[in-house]
């Protein structure tokens, strides 16, 4: 976490956790998580299936039961093991976007949005002023008598998130927001979420397995890992500065080059395997002699012109056209290279640069 | 999933104690009873003196033996005949399979007492049709009265049963390994025998010990068929023990209820074990989904002859035996139809004022008594819905407790809770009483058909709820009871024929005030009021199959 952002975090903690532990009979799912989301930040749960991220959003949610940690919401205790505190989901006050919207499919859109208001003893008036002013905001004022499944998937999306935002809850929860719609929906819906989380200066958190998803949405990032969080920054010290083999390979399209490190000189080490030898920046303790992966981003490896440092000649196997560029595809004995560019190669040898910063060796 | 904060409400603490209470309590009486020497009301000791009686009884004998050979024959016939009609109706291109159903499932929704006297009436010594086959033939080539007609009968009638259960394992089998089965030469018969019911033989093994123990309980049928040659089952022979020592020998009644509990006890356990692994046997499936029905080719023509045959003589038979009784004022041979058709069958009914009253109560207890049955079960399903804890896990096996317990025993035992606990007694002459037996009788039947109504409702719906602010008790009235509304009126739909139908559990409490057709049936039959009797089942056939058309004009699923 950067120094700014663990200022402001003080400041305003809209919801904290701490040491949070949970499990399924003897099945442990969370193994100590702490996090914290500042006022008006976008959190991003991001992890593989099973990592516990969705046994998080829903522990804060109060719809699972942890056995040991806390959960404070505006500063207020709703799960405390040591002080014996454990609010029910309804008294948290949270807003909660499901993962298949959970529409109630008896009710229309504008009953669905209403009910916590009714629950709030909101008078009917003012309670339809707020539903008509909630579903203008998402672009649904005029879907309000409808029935749930007379709406297409991003509309229901929508109805789902209105109906969580109703009675202004101070943090909203969303599972996997995007994950009901289309792939070409999803781009759309992306943007669209993220203007109206920045446009009412909305706290989220937000599970999702989609790392693309994560790092446009979110002012930060958390990534679980068999329920433990295994780093968390901003999207771009996710992507740039990863701390475990895990980080660097989860997030983005990467090359993963196993080898022995032949020498080490500070923070770089030399990465060597059957006919070729790189240069790395170390990402961990592994002295010289030891087995060590290194892993470079497909969009890092650069063309050369010739023989350099950090060049490595490898015969080209095939040029794969994506639309907007070139994968190409290197082999040779354990090697194993991926990388792009703008124009389909000619058959044969090529000269690749590996830029020593851009290598890491865990 | 669990959800959090999943402790014990008061509410749901009472449900939970008020069904344990009217589950146990009257089981607990036959047991208390059945370890006295004389009925709880006379001077008694504590001792087995009842048990001993009843041991050195040779009839209690002769009829735990009957009993056993009839439940074994009953799955004998109904298990292969079961699965083949399930393979046909479900599997094959068979013509006039969606009509056919609904007449597959009758038996069900009939009371075996009708059945038992519509074959008297059709089928007995001077039954309707033994009198054609006597003109046809110049001789009767059956006996319902002995025992092996009673076992060929009760084996056709739970024939439905066996359906059930296979049909909805048959309905979850791909085609494909049919159609394997096809290609490597088999004709559609064994298909059948090879392939398909092979592989739902866990549905076929659960509906046979579901059979075997139905056969225990039987009671209307063999007290009508068994009568005349003196073939007692163990119902029939607790319900003849009444007077056998001058007084009510209850004492002796309840030792003969507890033996039977003890054999149908673990038998609705073993159900319960085999449903519950029935699931795992699917995993072996093809591709579930696409099905093509098997064409069958000249086979349909062998196919269609089971069928009409067994619908024939299960069906048609009793069925159109009671409407024919029911229009004649009396039938031998020599008789002539025509000369003695009457409605003054009904005319007599009418001026009884015991068996109107008896008509009004099957209505009342089947419409009011229905819905209140319903909102009960669904009380009990909301008290354990989505809470994985002790508590569910304990209502889960007390459901399952009254299913052991054959309904003439359960009438039994509130009848004596209503003697035991004066204050209860004067609903004893109130129809309340025959409608808090019927509950628990059917408690368990109730539970799955609310159960798999609650099951449909996703999680997330609920969860949704609560997470705008709704507690548990408003996620029910908002959420959970308004997305089940049509599965509870089916219920109560189901229910409102299965209470119709049944006679047994209202025998020991038949008195002024609570009469209802089934029970005035069988103390009717004690009488030899024929034409009474075939005029109340007439009406009592009336009900039910008004019951079965609005079920079907509703699309109302009639099984899983």
């Amino acid at each position: 976490m950067t120094d700014a952002a663990t200022a402001t975090a003080a400041a305003v903690d809209k919801l904290r956790v701490d040491d949070l532990h949970l499990s399924y009979g003897d099945n442990a799912i969370l193994k100590g998580v702490s996090m914290r989301l500042a006022q008006g930040e976008v959190v991003s749960l991001l992890g593989p299936s099973g990592s516990g991220k969705t046994t998080l959003l829903r522990a804060v949610a109060g719809l699972e039961a942890p056995h040991r940690g806390t959960i404070r919401i505006d500063d207020r205790a709703v799960f405390d093991s040591a002080q014996r505190v454990e609010l029910p989901a309804e008294k948290r006050n949270l807003g909660l976007v499901f993962q298949s919207y959970a529409l109630w499919p008896h009710r229309t859109v504008a009953d669905n949005v209403a009910y916590g208001l009714k629950l709030r003893n909101v008078p009917a008036s003012e309670s339809k002023t707020r539903v008509e002013a909630a579903l203008t905001n998402l672009g649904l004022g005029h879907l309000g008598a409808r029935l749930p499944h007379q709406l297409s998937g991003g509309q229901q999306q929508r109805v789902a998130i209105a109906r969580a935002l109703v009675y202004n809850p101070p943090v909203i929860l969303m599972d996997e927001p995007l994950s009901n719609l289309d792939a070409k929906l999803r781009e759309e819906a992306r943007a669209w979420l993220r203007e109206l989380i920045l446009k009412m200066k909305l706290s989220a958190l937000v599970v999702t397995h989609d790392q693309n998803e994560a790092m446009a949405m979110s002012d930060r990032i958390l990534l679980l890992n068999n329920g433990v969080i295994e780093q968390q920054g901003t999207p771009q010290e996710l992507y740039g500065q990863p701390t475990t083999l895990f980080v660097a390979d989860f997030m983005g399209s990467n090359n993963r080059v196993p080898g022995k490190i032949a020498e080490r000189r500070g923070n770089a080490a030399l990465l060597a395997g059957d006919g070729w030898r790189i240069w790395g920046e170390a990402r961990g303790a592994a002295a010289a002699g030891a087995d060590a992966t290194g892993m470079i981003r497909l969009e890092r490896v650069r063309l050369a012109e010739g023989a350099g440092d950090n060049v490595i000649r490898l015969p080209l196997v095939t040029s794969m056209f994506l639309g907007d560029r070139w994968e190409y595809l290197f082999h040779q004995g354990d090697l194993r290279l991926r990388a792009y560019g703008a124009r389909p190669l000619p058959p044969g040898d090529q000269w690749l640069q590996i830029p020593q910063e851009s290598f890491w060796i865990f | 999933m669990a959800i959090a904060q999943a402790h014990a409400s008061p509410t749901r603490l009472v449900v939970i104690g008020l069904t344990a209470l009217a589950v146990f309590l009257p089981l607990g009486l036959i047991v208390y009873q059945s370890l006295l020497d004389a009925p709880f009301f006379a001077p008694h000791k504590v001792g087995l003196n009842a048990f001993g009686f009843i041991f050195a009884d040779g009839d209690f004998w002769d009829a735990m033996k009957n009993s056993i050979v009839i439940a074994a024959a009953m799955a004998l016939i109904a298990v292969p005949l079961g699965g083949i009609l399930a393979f046909l109706m479900i599997r094959t291109d068979l013509p006039g399979r969606t009509w056919i159903e609904p007449l597959l499932l009758i038996p069900v929704f009939v009371s075996p007492m009708v059945l038992g006297f519509g074959y008297v009436v059709a089928a007995g010594p001077v039954g309707f049709y033994s009198v054609w086959a006597k003109d046809l033939f110049g001789g009767v080539p059956w006996n319902v009265y002995s025992l092996a007609g009673i076992a060929v009968i009760a084996g056709l009638t739970h024939v439905p049963h066996v359906y059930l259960y296979s049909s909805s394992a048959l309905k979850s089998l791909g085609s494909d390994v049919e159609e394997a089965a096809r290609m490597a030469g088999s004709t559609p018969f064994q298909v059948a025998r090879d392939v398909s019911l092979p592989m739902v033989t866990p549905a076929l093994l659960f509906s046979g010990v579901l059979v075997f123990f139905l056969g225990f309980e039987i009671f209307g049928l063999p007290l009508v068929l068994g009568d005349p040659e003196g073939h007692l089952v163990l119902a029939t022979y607790l319900y003849k023990l009444t007077n056998k020592l001058g007084t009510p020998s209850y004492h002796l009644m309840a030792a003969v209820a507890v033996c039977i509990i003890a054999v149908t006890f673990p038998l609705v356990m073993l159900q319960r074990y085999l449903l519950k692994n029935a699931g795992k046997f699917v995993t072996v499936r093809g591709k579930a989904g696409r099905q093509r029905p098997l064409p069958l080719g000249g086979w349909r023509w062998v196919a269609a002859t089971i069928l009409v045959l067994w619908l024939f003589v299960t069906i048609v038979v009793p069925l159109s035996g009671i409407a024919l009784r029911a229009l004649v004022t009396n039938w031998g041979e020599g008789v002539k139809l025509v000369e003695v058709l009457t409605l003054d069958n009904f005319r007599e009914v009418i001026g009884q004022p015991t068996l109107v009253r008896g008509i009004v109560n099957t209505v009342l207890i089947g419409i009011i008594g229905g819905a209140a049955a319903v909102a009960c079960y669904t009380a009990v399903g909301l008290a354990t819905h989505r809470k994985n804890d002790g508590w569910s896990r304990f209502v889960d096996y007390l459901v399952l407790v009254p299913r052991a317990v054959p309904g003439l025993l359960a009438g039994l035992a509130f009848l004596w809770v209503f003697l035991f606990f004066p204050p209860l007694s004067p609903l004893r002459s109130t129809i309340f009483a025959v409608w808090i037996a019927y509950t628990v009788v059917w408690l368990a039947y109730g539970m799955r058909l609310v159960s798999s109504s609650l099951l449909q409702v996703g999680p997330e719906l609920e969860e949704a709820a609560r997470s705008v602010g709704a507690s548990r008790g408003r996620v029910s009235r908002d959420v959970t009871l308004p997305l089940i509304r049509y599965g509870l009126l089916a219920s109560w739909l189901l229910v409102f024929m299965i209470f119709e139908r049944e006679y047994s559990t209202g025998v020991y409490l038949l008195g002024p005030g609570t009469e209802v057709i089934g029970s005035l049936l069988v103390s009717l039959w004690g009488t030899g009021a024929a034409e009474s009797v075939a005029a109340l089942s007439f009406i009592n056939v009336v009900l039910v199959a008004i019951g079965l058309t609005v079920a079907l004009r509703f699309g109302v699923k009639l099984h899983d």
